[in-house]
């Protein structure tokens, strides 16, 4: 299995998990503290922004992906969607483990062609599905599977942004629109909390007025009997990040907003001192990074050879349902999964 | 300031939970002259005149009464509805108006070919939150509108067994909880083009019995703007509130989120509601409607609309696809 003894620390005597990241734009960046945290000795090859990238996480670049693979233990695939599967399979066949970032794939089939390659490879393929390593949504799901809110029954889901900044997420063809990329973290939550999905429907509409405005709404049929709201929106300019949940079981409900109380609110006056930098006022968070949960959570996977939160067919199977959604957007129908 | 002469108004059943709140509000009106019929027994719905049939409050007056507020179990609103027109009375009638498309049709006809006011008693119309979304939506705030996402959660009506039982109420909570706010979305929207909708039986399982419990609902307008509804019995037993109504809509103009029940002062376990009487304004509403003669909204066809959308969904429930309203 692992062809190296990883170790999170980096004073230690064994060698350093040797990783390399494909593609250095911006979820790369959310990926690359937690394996520094790890102690991962860092390379990067990307069409741009590499020397960027190097230069701010202690990377060594390489001009070539031949060149990346011969020198990693594992591969971390932070390119755009179109581009997972030839890099996958290119990692797979050099032997090595492979981190990648979610959508694995835009259709099922290729996605399940990955997670195969990586059986027969007898390697790791992880989806980066970040959204189970958000503290939230794992206290719901221990909550859930700890059975202290009953049988679940009807699920709701959340999640709203600006329009995203890289072009190619806005051409469905490249990134699958607003289902695939930004709504496949809750489809993953249903499928995860309530478990497989039989039928799914799903409407988009995108503003006449602005192709940049998109809001979809999918519901997910349970095998479980459960049902599940999923709602999407790619907001106008401005529009904050904002993500909730509310989950009925028959025994109670569970609900989160991250536009909710924090634990930390300025008021109006210190806000604005904070904004002028009048005020010195330090950002702070008040969770861990769910990034760098998943990357260490992938680093012990690997280290152990364990299960990991995530795993290929967990990533596989929320490409499926996605892809059904895209199917129900095109025929009007409800499709059968 | 004179006080008008007394409307006479029947309260017909009180089956519906709401009967009590309603009798309460007419009967601390000076310009009305109620009587209560209770024909099940339920008891619990206090009143100067009470009584056992509704064949005595028919009789209560000589002339009979001007108007009725019909809160019985859902099935039986028709033939009290289809009886006031007879008689030339006005009718707010509990909603769901009906329990069938061909029963709304029927009772919607027969109000406006006797000239009786039929209105449809959706209280949440008159709330401050809704009139605040509605006036954002037509005065540009938020843009275009392309989606809007609704919960009416609620627990399962205690005391009251006829509302999980499908003969009596229709169905259960996309019969109870899918109109209040299908109905706002029709006085944003207009009609939706389809519907779609999934429900289940997980929630109160051992109390509800073939009534579905959990359900969610999707509309699509012409145009393509999508909305949907969560109408599950979902509030959990032990909540200190009954439920609530939430409505979001987002648009290119930024997002609004409207909560009808939100004003309250809690504590742990505390819920003290301090917003808008809204059956008061509802009440309000149609007396005025019967003084002067014409409905105002909600109207009697706007029960038919949303009875007609509650159709539709259990339609797609029973075949597992979205239904085009047109062709109920």
């Amino acid at each position: 299995m692992p062809q190296f003894s990883a170790d999170p620390a980096p004073d230690q005597h064994s060698s350093p998990l040797r990783v390399g990241i494909v593609g250095t734009g911006g979820i790369s960046r959310a990926h690359a503290p937690g394996w520094v945290e790890a102690g991962a000795e860092l390379h990067c090859h990307s069409v741009a922004g590499a020397e960027e990238f190097a230069a701010q996480f202690g990377a060594r670049v390489h001009a070539d992906l031949g060149s990346l693979l011969a020198a990693v233990d594992v591969v971390d695939v932070c390119t755009p969607t179109p581009e997972h599967g030839a890099i996958v399979h290119a990692a797979l066949d050099a032997g090595l483990d492979v981190v990648c970032e979610k959508p694995l794939a835009l259709t099922a089939e290729e996605a399940d062609d990955l997670v195969a390659h990586a059986e027969r490879a007898g390697r790791r393929l992880l989806p980066a599905h970040v959204v189970r390593y958000f503290p939230q949504y794992a206290a719901a799901k221990r909550a859930i599977d700890a059975g202290e809110i009953g049988e679940i029954a009807v699920l709701r889901f959340e999640r709203t942004g600006s329009f995203p900044r890289q072009p190619w997420f806005g051409d469905e063809s490249l990134s699958g629109g607003i289902v695939m990329d930004q709504m496949i973290h809750d489809i993953d939550q249903a499928l995860w909390m309530a478990g497989p999905a039989v039928a799914v429907h799903a409407r988009q509409h995108t503003a006449a007025a602005t192709d940049e405005v998109r809001t979809a709404h999918v519901v997910l049929t349970h095998a479980s009997g459960a049902i599940s709201h999923c709602r999407g929106l790619w907001g106008a300019p401005g529009t904050a990040f904002r993500y909730t949940f509310d989950l009925a079981g028959s025994g109670g409900c569970l609900r989160y907003d991250s536009a909710g109380d924090s634990g930390i609110t300025f008021d109006a006056v210190a806000a604005a001192r904070q904004a002028s930098g009048d005020g010195f006022l330090p950002e702070v968070t008040t969770f861990p990074s769910p990034y760098a949960e998943e990357i260490l959570d992938f680093v012990a996977a690997l280290s152990s050879g364990g299960a990991a939160r995530v795993d290929g067919a967990d990533g596989a199977e929320a490409v499926r349902v996605a892809g059904a959604a895209l199917q129900s957007l095109r025929t009007g129908r409800s499709i059968a999964c | 300031m004179l006080t008008p002469t007394p409307l006479r108004v029947a309260l017909m059943s009180c089956a519906h939970t709401h009967a009590a709140g309603y009798a309460a509000l007419l009967e601390a009106r000076a310009d009305v002259d109620l009587v209560v019929a209770d024909p099940d027994g339920f008891g619990n719905v206090s009143a100067r005149s009470l009584v056992g049939s509704y064949e005595e409050a028919w009789d209560r007056w000589a002339d009979g009464p001007e108007a009725i507020v019909v809160t019985s179990a859902n099935a039986h609103h028709r033939d009290l509805v289809l009886e006031a027109a007879r008689r030339g009375v006005h009718v707010l009638c509990e909603k769901p108006l009906a329990t069938t498309v061909a029963d709304a049709e029927e009772m919607v006809a027969a109000c406006r070919d006797a000239g009786v006011v039929l209105m449809t008693a959706f209280p949440v119309h008159f709330s401050p939150a809704v009139a605040a979304l509605r006036t954002a939506a037509a005065d540009g705030t938020l843009g275009e509108v392309i989606g809007l996402t609704g919960t009416n959660n609620g627990k399962l009506p205690a005391g009251r067994d006829w509302f999980s039982d499908p003969e009596l109420a229709g169905g259960g909570a996309l019969v109870d909880h899918t109109v209040h706010l299908a109905q706002i979305l029709d006085s944003l929207l207009g009609e939706p083009e389809t519907v779609h909708a999934v429900t289940n039986r997980i929630l109160w399982k051992d109390r509800a019995g073939d009534a579905e419990t959990g359900g969610l609902v999707t509309l699509t307008y012409p145009g393509g703007l999508v909305a949907t509804i969560d109408c599950s019995w979902s509030q959990p037993a032990d909540a200190p509130t009954w439920g609530g109504l939430t409505l979001q809509a987002v648009g290119t103009g930024g997002q609004l989120q409207i909560d009808a029940f939100a004003p309250h002062v809690g504590g742990p376990g505390r819920w003290l509601p301090y917003g808008t009487d809204l059956d008061a304004a509802l009440l309000e509403a149609f007396l005025g409607a019967v003084r002067a003669g014409e409905a105002v909204e909600p109207t009697g066809e706007v029960g038919l609309r949303t009875t007609r959308v509650v159709a539709a969904a259990q339609e797609s429930v029973r075949t597992g696809q979205p239904v085009p309203l047109a062709s109920l």
